[in-house]
This record gives C-alpha cells, sequence and structure tokens, in this order.
C-alpha cells in the first residue's frame, strides 16, 4: 500500500473530533473521557488521528512540507490505534490507523525520520534488536528454566521473549515467569536463545518498512527450518507483529499466540490451579496491540462494487478490524481465577483503553510525553480502587512501572505472569 | 498570511511556546471542513484561507490578551470548541484560531439549583455523565455528544436535540456566560454579573443574552464565551449507565421506569396532530425523528448494521431485501418517530404511557413492534439519549443539509412532498446514495415545551467522488432556487468565497433571511465595529444587496 491508497480515509475525516475521545457510549464523566494520548498532551487538532489525516494529505498534495513540527507531529504518537476504534463507530470506509502508519513509511522513505531512531534501527541492522545494545546475551533471561533449544531438540512451541525481554533487566522477570507458568501447565518449550531476532514491528512503526520486512523473513525461515508449529510470546507488540503484519505479508502457517490465551486455557482445562490467595484490587491494562490492534489479520480477497447508487459493497464482506476480535477476556479470567483477587474496571478498557505511553517510538523519543501518558493511566487505576496495576507486556509494564516509581511508588506495577505465577505458588507476593 | 517575528513571539509570550503554531501542515488542519468540498465542488475540503497562527489559550485571562494583540496589531481571531461546523474555520487574512481545548473544566456543578458551569471545551457526553452521578442531565444538541455545550449554547445555531421538547434548545439553556468582547473586555452576565452565582441569565446583572446570541448565534463574530452556565434536568435514572456490547453496538439498558418506543401515524396529518399533543401533555423525556435521516428506503437496514456488531455495510443490501427488514420499513416509512418516557415517580411511568396510547387512539398511531425488542431498546435508549454516534451523518462519507424554515409542525408538514422530491430527483440521477427522497431528520420541538419544528433533510453524497459531491451541490441549489427551501441559516455562507459567484448566484441569492439576522447584524456592528472578531459567515450575509429579504 502508499499513502496514495488512503486518500479516501483522509477525504472522508468529517473533523467530528471522535478520534480525541473514547467511545463517546462510554464515557464516564469528564475525567478518562480522552482517548488519544497525542491530543490530550499536545493539544492542537493536527495531533489527532483526523488532524493527523489532514495534515498528511496537505503533505500528500505539496499543500505544506516536511518541517520540524510536522516531523514531531508524526512520530509523537504511540500508533495506539484508540482514534481508529472511535472512528470506526458507524464509519465503515476509514482507515485512520493504517493511514498513519503509512504516513511514517513515507517520511522514513524520504529520510525524515527522527536521529534518535535513526540510532535505534542502526543498531537493529546489526544486532537484530531494538534496545539499542549488542546482541549477545539475548537469552539470558531463560537461564536455569530448563528450556529446550529449539535449534538441537524439537518442542511443542517456540517461547519468543522479545527485545524487551531479552535485554531490559527490569521486565527479564516478565519472560521467566511467563516460560516458568506455562512449563508449569505441562507445554513443552524451546527458545532461540541469543538466536532470536527482533520480531521487527516496532520497526514497523517507525517506517522502516524494509527492516521490518528482513526480519519478518529471517524469522519465518528460522521457525520454518526449525519445524516449528507454535509460538507463544508474553509481548503484546511481538503478538501483534505476528498476527497482523506477518500474515499480512504471507500466511505462514505457524499459530502464534500469546502467552495468556494458553495459560488461560491450561486453567480453564484444571491443569493449572491458582490457589495461594491475593487480597488484593488489580486493574488491568489492556496492551493496546494485544485488544484493540490484537484482531489476527484475515486475508480478504474480493471485489468491491457499489449499491444503490456509490455505496461500497465488498464481496465477500471485508474483514474489519475496529477494536472487535482482540485478546480481552483471557487475562481477566486468569485474574479472577486468583483468589482473593478482586479485578476493578478502568473507565477505559478493552477497546477503549488508554494507552501506556510507550508505543509507537515515542518512549525513546519524547519520554516526557510517554510519561505523562502512563501517570494519566496510574491516576485512572487508582480512581478505579485498585491497589495495582497489571498488564500483559513488558513494554508496558515498563512505562507504567517507571512513571509509578516518579510519583512514589505507591501504585505497583506487574505483568500479569508475575502474579500467576506467585498464585501458582511462585514465592511471595 | 505570516505573522511577523514581533507579533508571534507577543502571542507566544502569552500562551507559551507549546501552544502555538505557524506550522503551514498544522494550519491546513483547522482548514479542513467537511462542508468545503460541497462549496468548492472539488473532493478536497481544504479552505483557501489559511489561519495566520492557531493559539491554545489555557484561560480567560489569555484569551483576552490574545484579543487586545489581535486589535493592537490589526488581526482578527475566531474561537472553536470541537469545532464541527463549516464556520469553524478561518475565513479573513490575517486571522487567529484560538483552539480552546485546553479550557475543558466543569467549574461546578450546582445541583440544588440545577445548573453547571462549564468551559468551552466540555462536551455534551461528559456533561451529561457527570450530571447523571447528581441525579441530572444536560441538554444534548442533535449533532450529538462530541459537541461543546458552550459553543452551542452560546454561538451557534438553534441548538435543539432529542430532548429539546423537554428541555428546550441550547438558547434557552443558557444561563449568564463569561464573555472576551471583540475589544477584550471581560463582560460577565446575567447573575453572575452582579456577584451572586450563576442561577439567572436575565439578571440582576447584564442580560444581554439576546444581544450576544439571539436566535442562532454570531459563531464567533461577538468575541469569545470563556464559560457559561447552562441549566440542568433531571435525571431519573441510575448515576452511570453500564455499556456492553463490541462497537459499534454499544448498548446499555433500559432503566424500569423508562419506555422507549418507535411510534408510527397514517399520514402526515396524524403525524403533526401527535406532535401537538405531545407538547401539550407534557410527556416526552426524548422525543425525535432519529431513524429516518439515513433514508426511508435504507434506514431500518442500516440500523440494522449499527446495532449488530457483526454486520457492515457488506450486509447492508442483504439486509435491505431481507422481508422482515422489508417489512419494517414499509411499516415506519415516513410517518414515524421515536419516543422516551421517563418516570419520575413510580406511578409517573405508568401515567404517561396511558396518556401515550390516548394519543394514539385519537391519532390512528401505534408502536412499531419491531423496535421494540429488549436489546434494541437497550441499543436506541443509549442512542437517544447520549448520542454517541452521530458521525454516522458520514456513513456514506459527506452530507450536505437542506431545511425548511422553522414553523409548526403544521407548516413544516407542507414542505415535505417538496423536500423528498427534490432529494428523490437527483438522488435517480446516480451520483448520490439511493437512501430514498425522505432521508429527514428531526427534533419534534425547537424549543422547550413544543411548537417550533422542522425537518432536516440529508442529502447525503461519496466525498471520495467529485461527481457525488457537485450531484450533492446541486441538490442544494436546486431545493433552494426551485423549491424554495431553504438552508441551514449559518452553515455555508461566505464559503463563496471558494468559488464566488456559482454559489452566490446559486444559493445566497435565494436564500430566505429572516428578520433576526438582520438585527443580529446590527448587534454585531455595535459590539465588533473594528471586525477584529472574525464575522465574515453568519452575518456577511445580510450585506448581499442581491439577497432576498422576506423580513
Amino acid at each position: 500500500m502508499a499513502l496514495e491508497d488512503y486518500r479516501e480515509s483522509m477525504l472522508g475525516c468529517s473533523k467530528c473530533s471522535y478520534c480525541k475521545f473514547i467511545p463517546l457510549a462510554k464515557i464516564n464523566g469528564l475525567k478518562y473521557a480522552e482517548g488519544c494520548p497525542s491530543v490530550a498532551y499536545y493539544g492542537f487538532h493536527t495531533y489527532s488521528g483526523g488532524g493527523r489525516l489532514t495534515a498528511a494529505l496537505s503533505l500528500l498534495e505539496g499543500r505544506s512540507g516536511y518541517t520540524d513540527k510536522v516531523r514531531d507531529m508524526v512520530y509523537g504518537c504511540q500508533l495506539c490505534g484508540a482514534c481508529d476504534v472511535t472512528c470506526k463507530v458507524c464509519r465503515y470506509n476509514m482507515e485512520p490507523q493504517a493511514a498513519l502508519e503509512e504516513i511514517r513509511a513515507v517520511f522514513a522513505g524520504d529520510g525524515q525520520t527522527l536521529p534518535v531512531h535513526d540510532k535505534t534501527i542502526e543498531n537493529l541492522r546489526g544486532e537484530n534488536n531494538m534496545m539499542s545494545v549488542p546482541a549477545t546475551g539475548r537469552g539470558g533471561w531463560a537461564d536455569g528454566l530448563g528450556l529446550k533449544d529449539i535449534s538441537k531438540e524439537r518442542c511443542d512451541a517456540l517461547f519468543f521473549a522479545g527485545c524487551r525481554c531479552g535485554f531490559d533487566e527490569s521486565v527479564k522477570k516478565v519472560a521467566r515467569a511467563a516460560a516458568g507458568v506455562l512449563k508449569a501447565g505441562g507445554l513443552d518449550l524451546g527458545i532461540m536463545g541469543d538466536g532470536e531476532l527482533c520480531c521487527g514491528g516496532a520497526a514497523y512503526n517507525l517506517g522502516y518498512r524494509e527492516d521490518f520486512a528482513r526480519l519478518a523473513q529471517a524469522n519465518i525461515a528460522a521457525w520454518k527450518d526449525a519445524g516449528v508449529k507454535r509460538i507463544v510470546t508474553p509481548c503484546a507488540n511481538c503478538y501483534w507483529a505476528f498476527n497482523r503484519l506477518y500474515r499480512q505479508r504471507e500466511d505462514f502457517g505457524i499459530e502464534a499466540f500469546h502467552a495468556v490465551q494458553l495459560a488461560d486455557k491450561l486453567i480453564k482445562d484444571g491443569v493449572l490451579k491458582p490457589a495461594k490467595p491475593m487480597p488484593v484490587n488489580a486493574a488491568y491494562h489492556d496492551p493496546c496491540r494485544l485488544g484493540r490492534l490484537g484482531k489476527p489479520y484475515e486475508k480478504w480477497d474480493g471485489e468491491t462494487t457499489k449499491i444503490f447508487g456509490t455505496i461500497p459493497k465488498n464481496d465477500p464482506p471485508k474483514p474489519r478490524y475496529n477494536g472487535e476480535g482482540g485478546v480481552y477476556d483471557e487475562p481477566r479470567d486468569i485474574l479472577k481465577a486468583i483468589p482473593g483477587l478482586k479485578l476493578v474496571e478502568m473507565v477505559r478498557s478493552r477497546e477503549a483503553a488508554w494507552c501506556c505511553g510507550a508505543g509507537g517510538g515515542v518512549r525513546e523519543a519524547f519520554p516526557g510525553f510517554g510519561q505523562a501518558t502512563a501517570k494519566s493511566r496510574l491516576e485512572e487505576a487508582a480512581d478505579a480502587g485498585a491497589d495495582i496495576l497489571v498488564s500483559a507486556c513488558p513494554l508496558c509494564e515498563r512505562e507504567l512501572a517507571d512513571a509509578s516509581a516518579a510519583k512514589g511508588g505507591k501504585l505497583k506495577v506487574y505483568d500479569i505472569f508475575e502474579l500467576l505465577g506467585t498464585a501458582l505458588g511462585g514465592g511471595d507476593f | 498570511m505570516a505573522l511577523t517575528k514581533e507579533t508571534y513571539e507577543a502571542l507566544s509570550d502569552i500562551v507559551g511556546e507549546m501552544n502555538i503554531t505557524d506550522d503551514p501542515a498544522t494550519l491546513d488542519a483547522y482548514s479542513w471542513q467537511t462542508e468545503n468540498d460541497v462549496a468548492s465542488l472539488t473532493r478536497e475540503p481544504f479552505h483557501f484561507m489559511r489561519p495566520a497562527a492557531v493559539l491554545l489559550p489555557g484561560s480567560a485571562e489569555e484569551v483576552q490578551a490574545i484579543v487586545r494583540v489581535c486589535g493592537s496589531r490589526g488581526l482578527k481571531f475566531k474561537a472553536l470548541s470541537t469545532g464541527w461546523t463549516g464556520l469553524a474555520q478561518a475565513f479573513a487574512p490575517n486571522e487567529l484560531i484560538l483552539d480552546l481545548r485546553r479550557m475543558g473544566r466543569i467549574v461546578e456543578i450546582d445541583a440544588k439549583n440545577m445548573y453547571a458551569v462549564i468551559e468551552p471545551y466540555v462536551t455534551c457526553a461528559q456533561l451529561q455523565a457527570e450530571c447523571m452521578k447528581l441525579g441530572l442531565i444536560c441538554h444534548t444538541i442533535g449533532a450529538g455528544g462530541n459537541t461543546s455545550v458552550l459553543a452551542s449554547a452560546t454561538s451557534f445555531l438553534a441548538g435543539n436535540g432529542p430532548d429539546s421538547m423537554y428541555q428546550g434548545y441550547s438558547g434557552e439553556t443558557l444561563l449568564g456566560a463569561e464573555w472576551v468582547m471583540p475589544d477584550g473586555e471581560i463582560v460577565r452576565t446575567g447573575s453572575c454579573g452582579f456577584g451572586c452565582g450563576w442561577f439567572c441569565g436575565e439578571g440582576p446583572g447584564p442580560s444581554v443574552r439576546g444581544i450576544f446570541r439571539g436566535k442562532g448565534g454570531a459563531a464567533g463574530g461577538m468575541g469569545v464565551f470563556t464559560k457559561c452556565a447552562v441549566k440542568l434536568a433531571a435525571w431519573p435514572g441510575p448515576e452511570t449507565l453500564p455499556v456492553s456490547g463490541a462497537p459499534p453496538a454499544y448498548r446499555s439498558y433500559l432503566p424500569e421506569n423508562f419506555k422507549f418506543c418507535t411510534v408510527v401515524f397514517p399520514d402526515w396529518q396524524r403525524y403533526a396532530d401527535s406532535i401537538y399533543k405531545l407538547a401539550d401533555s407534557e410527556i416526552t423525556y426524548i422525543s425525535h425523528r432519529q431513524f429516518g435521516m439515513l433514508g426511508e428506503d435504507l434506514g431500518p437496514a442500516l440500523f440494522r448494521v449499527f446495532s449488530d456488531s457483526s454486520k457492515t455495510l457488506d450486509d447492508l443490501e442483504a439486509l435491505v431485501n431481507d422481508p422482515e427488514t422489508k417489512a419494517l420499513t414499509d411499516e415506519v416509512r415516513h410517518y414515524s418517530y421515536q419516543i422516551i418516557l421517563a418516570g419520575m415517580t413510580p406511578g409517573d411511568l405508568g401515567y404517561k404511557e396511558r396518556v401515550l396510547d390516548e394519543i394514539l387512539k385519537e391519532t390512528g398511531g401505534h408502536i412499531v413492534e419491531a423496535y421494540a425488542t429488549k436489546e434494541f431498546q437497550a441499543y436506541a435508549f443509549m442512542y437517544l439519549l447520549r448520542l454517541p454516534y452521530k458521525h454516522l451523518n458520514y456513513v456514506f462519507g459527506g452530507k450536505a443539509q437542506v431545511f425548511r424554515p422553522d414553523g409548526a409542525p403544521d407548516f413544516a408538514i407542507g414542505a415535505v412532498d417538496a423536500m423528498s422530491a427534490v432529494l428523490a430527483k437527483h438522488q435517480a440521477r446516480g451520483a448520490l446514495p439511493q437512501t430514498g427522497g425522505d432521508s429527514m431528520m428531526s427534533a419534534l420541538s425547537g424549543i422547550g415545551g413544543g411548537g417550533d419544528f422542522h425537518f432536516e433533510q440529508f442529502d447525503l453524497y461519496d466525498k471520495a467522488d467529485e461527481k457525488s459531491v457537485r450531484a450533492a451541490w446541486e441538490c442544494v441549489r436546486d431545493a433552494m432556487r426551485n423549491y424554495g427551501l431553504q438552508l441551514q441559516p449559518g452553515q455555508h455562507p461566505k464559503l463563496d468565497g471558494l468559488h464566488g459567484e456559482e454559489l452566490q448566484e446559486g444559493i445566497l441569492k435565494y436564500m430566505a433571511q429572516p428578520a433576526r439576522l438582520h438585527w443580529q447584524w446590527k448587534m454585531l456592528e455595535m459590539m465588533n465595529p473594528k471586525g477584529t472578531a472574525e464575522a465574515e459567515t453568519y452575518m456577511k450575509l445580510q450585506k448581499n444587496p442581491e439577497s432576498v429579504d422576506v423580513s
């Protein structure tokens, strides 16, 4: 696709401002009605989904050109998909999220990227990770867990930790906990250790499509060589990359799960029995790329005709990505299965979730914006009566935990597998 | 036109560097309004005029300082909140846009005296949700829950909606306002101006609501309103509305003391009669012809799409041809509208239901069973109460609007044949969605207590197709020129700058110009003698020498 292919979405913006809010039916007051972190922080209409579409059309038409402010506007966005969900409430031919992703590809193609992202990508090209560190030691998180080396042994599923879990000391525990829980549930897991490559999702989000393609191709080839039939990851971004982006490229014939999906099934099948009580009020934070962006890609090969004069009709019906079909219930069911834990819901939940603040390269390029977004989420959790905030993505956990620490650490942030692991008898809470 | 460095810095000193921009792409986002395409007859709704800068003031004092800079440096300004109108853009060179989104506080909700004091960026949905927690509700205009309460109350159009028969229109709900006048003076109106709270719009203190707002509002030409108080009404429902379902089919539930129904009548006359009776009996909480706007032929099928998340427009054709939907389409064709009754006491709902039954008996009307399912009621209740899905006006891409002048229901039904004929004629030419000639929406009253009524004909089109855009415009022109129908006052004028004579010739010349516009023009000249507050749109119409003066 090219930006031109999204012209209809750009033209279709009615400037209704829905993209700035959560779906209006879900609004529960003045606070927490905002859906788009970017326009909430920067203020100008241009920082909303609709405003970005219009600015992009302006660029496409040559009405305006590249400036520092335009670059900041394009990259000062987590690409969290909130605008996409609200826009598509009753709008059927709009694709703001895909258009915003495409705008970045155009910017990257024209060399209009941010230096901080360029450095990250430069490292990615040599070291195959987005953490700006050497590749060595990537598999260290699994030391002592007894997981198989998939290059040497066959196993039920490949456990794909992702860059963040592989290199960020503060969240390596997420991968350890998730793999530990699944192993306790009898899954035969293998890893690629230091040979694991970045999923490429973050590169895609920054607009570096060729780098994404290289990694997708390399990963799929490596998995096929190793006879992988199933992949499981504790990272929402990797989950999204495999199920949405990779499948868009090709039907690679390998199932990809987030660890919560398998753990939930193991609990429901009675294999895992969380027994240790945790008397705590927990709010669950839906990661954007597991929730509203988490619906797996479905290939559509059909025709579009016009009915009733000018109304487009796709035959067969075209799959719709509007926040439905994400992984929402499994993590909640896991938390509900933990004795004593009370799940409290924030106003902005499921497809209307507020972003953690980190995605889309914001953590690296606009840390102040990212942290402001995360702090809003912590306040929302506290207002919902939560003692702790739980997520299912190491990037969310890191961003939210940093914000929590900056606010004095009153509201602790956990990954869901830290809690589940403990509830299964794996240590103190 | 670019600001001088000195002027930019002076403005930046007021709002802070983060809150001002003159970046061209950013400005273009403010030069974009959906109506521009019909006005320009192109697919691209960029206006030819870019603002010189956009500012995000955070307080009345900052607004005042900006206005004074404008006055001293020959700049114009216009403020907007959510900005969902063709007038929310710059129409003059050297114009600043004040985007008031940083002013989004609810200053106070006085539950005892039933009013709220709000800043410009508080939306109807937000205020409604806060009020519900206190057993109150605010007026929500027909444009929907995404719109600014203050903008409609102080500045723009009539502002009626589904609750208008019960609550009134925006001009009626307005109490006092904090008003930064075009010369920068801050005036507080109504009882607030006397320092004794916001409870009354007419004083003690300056009672100038009629001057700055009138019936239709000056759409920016009177300055900037930085706070206002609005009346609230009773909400006998739960403190919060639980929401379930997947997008777009969100639904709540119908509390036991509420009733939702769609009612239908044998003909237009009895349709009109029923509206008088509803007004006389004062039984409705919500009353609106909401489901008619997407067309007599497609409306029922489309609402099946919207209320079922598994459906999309790809299912529309099958649904239209579905026998059950066909029967419903025929049943509700033309003479139907939606009602919500609310029981304020245990016996109240029963009383209102009995009154409704009596009205239906007298007018030959009946309740539509297909819309009486529990599932659909739960959907429609949320829909009509909050209007959270009103960008569905643009479900086919674009929407132009034609309607006849306000009047009593008897008067308005006299126009429906012409309204239907003109739309059907242009739909038959093939470039517009064939929704059916009756694609009309209306509040059952434009004022509190009933009496004022109009239909809004939705001339829907496909924005991505230039032929469709042109067809929509031709329909509007034909409606006005050959059928004597009126365009929404204040909706399009001055967009003539885009293609000058054609619009002037085609629309403005034939547009009815009520006497109230003349009066508001005179007010504007008094209040805004230097034209600092940009008023190139709504009022300018009166300066057109070829206009037909119907005053």
